[in-house]
């Protein structure tokens, strides 16, 4: 899959998983942070998004440092994904 | 124990501006709620609180923004059950892996009252009460006890339920919905089996202070029975005990909810009542819940006189100030509940009496 097509699809996941109802994928920027400033996720929304990598891409993500480094903006998880994805 | 300020999320027009004049017609057995914009919830905190969650909040903000409360109450009887349901099938989904936690911290009934403490920034008493068709009078009855221990504290009493999709087809199995579709306007025009859905979060802020306040919840009772006769029985001795010695209130408002086999249970308490006694019906606006009597609660306190569609028996009183209501669940949790609605030159005759006086209020006396 193109790197922009994973994008898109990994933003329509994360606003289904979050129940982000009032934001379009194209409402989140791609360099945005995804917690506190920016899309204001919090720790809540980060098991949420290790399950969706979980559930959608068969990553498992168990040291805490790593998913910290994952879990910065879309550009992180999708690099993230492209590398480990199992499915 | 008075109630100062009252609120209702129902699938009638029963939110901030309230209109329940002309009733909100539904055609397909379930009457879901009206829900408002919740402005006053953070869009981050909304997101993830299931319907069970959102309108008890819903309904408890307007009551207690502006006020200092001691404790939460909350009647439920089955919380937020399409999030325990959605949980439910995560597990199954997913084959015992890993899950999402915001499904089952939504669920537990206790979401809803602890949420109302975390937006309220609330760490006194918070306690839910879950026994089904009398989880609200438990709540009515927990605040009543904690405000007369505790005097000079107020506390929220609130009461939620919703309609879950798989509950109601357990329910509609079980033979406790209507299997033909009707109109909630047609609720009482039927003589069969099976009643009508619904749901609604109502709340009241209560305490012991008498000056300003909208009513009186002056005696609560409860019974498990499926016999008509000990139904009548009880509400004769508790009008005789708590309303007056002719045991007759101005208003009683029935939980009749259009299905044969409870009406026995209906007719043996209206058949307590004389000529006098104004006899409402309320089901029709809001379906049949677990907690539906809180909306009987919210039309006794209403500012204004019961619409005519809420009249079953006129009878000849002009005037509602001592009011009872009474519910049943499948015909087997029967709750009574006792109050005097105020017009504020009440509440000094009202004082009186309270106070040992002897001095009993009736209605020729007030303005």
């Amino acid at each position: 899959m193109e790197k922009e097509q994973l994008k898109q699809q990994l933003k329509e996941q994360i606003i289904q998983f979050l129940n982000l109802t009032n934001l379009k994928p194209e409402d989140i920027k791609d360099d945005e942070p995804l917690f506190g400033e920016g899309l204001g996720l919090d720790s809540i929304d980060s098991i949420e998004l290790i399950v969706l990598l979980s559930r959608e891409y068969g990553i498992t993500i168990e040291d805490p440092k790593e998913g910290r480094k994952v879990l910065v903006d879309i550009n992180t998880m999708v690099d993230y994904i492209s590398a480990h994805r199992t499915k | 124990m008075y109630i100062h300020d009252y609120s209702y999320i129902s699938p009638q027009h029963t939110f901030r501006e309230t209109d329940i004049a002309s009733i909100v017609e539904y055609t397909d057995n379930k009457l879901t709620a009206i829900e408002p914009g919740y402005a006053d919830i953070p869009p981050g905190v909304l997101r993830r609180m299931g319907k069970a969650v959102r309108i008890g909040i819903g309904a408890a903000m307007p009551v207690i923004q502006h006020q200092s409360i001691d404790g939460i109450i909350i009647g439920t009887a089955n919380g937020g059950m399409e999030d325990c349901i959605k949980f439910l099938n995560q597990i199954i989904d997913y084959d015992e892996g890993m899950l999402t936690p915001g499904s089952f911290v939504q669920s537990t009934p206790n979401a809803i009252a602890g949420q109302i403490g975390l937006l309220d920034k609330n760490t006194g008493y918070n306690i839910t009460h879950v026994h089904l068709g009398l989880a609200f009078e438990n709540a009515l009855l927990d605040a009543f006890m904690m405000v007369r221990e505790h005097p000079g504290t107020q506390y929220l009493v609130g009461a939620v339920d919703v309609i879950s999709s798989y509950n109601y087809h357990i329910d509609l199995l079980k033979g406790t919905f209507r299997k033909d579709l009707i109109s909630n306007k047609d609720l009482y025009n039927t003589t069969t089996t099976g009643t009508i859905a619904g749901e609604g979060a109502g709340t009241l802020r209560v305490n012991d202070i008498p000056e300003n306040a909208v009513a009186q919840i002056r005696a609560i009772k409860m019974i498990h029975t499926e016999d008509e006769n000990e139904i009548k029985a009880a509400l004769q001795d508790f009008l005789r005990q708590q309303v007056n010695p002719n045991g007759a209130p101005d208003l009683f408002i029935s939980g009749e909810n259009g299905d044969e086999r409870l009406l026995k249970y209906y007719r043996a308490a209206e058949s307590v009542f004389p000529d006098d006694t104004t006899i409402a019906r309320y089901k029709h606006l809001c379906g049949d819940f677990p907690t539906a009597s809180s909306i009987a609660l919210w039309l006794a306190c209403y500012k204004s006189p019961l619409p005519n569609h809420c009249i079953k028996r006129p009878g000849s009183l002009r005037q509602h100030q001592s009011i009872v209501i009474y519910n049943n669940y499948y015909g087997k949790q029967h709750g009574f509940v006792y109050l005097t609605k105020y017009q504020h030159s009440q509440l000094l005759l009202n004082f009186l009496y309270d106070a040992g006086t002897g001095c009993r209020f009736f209605p020729v006396f007030m303005i």
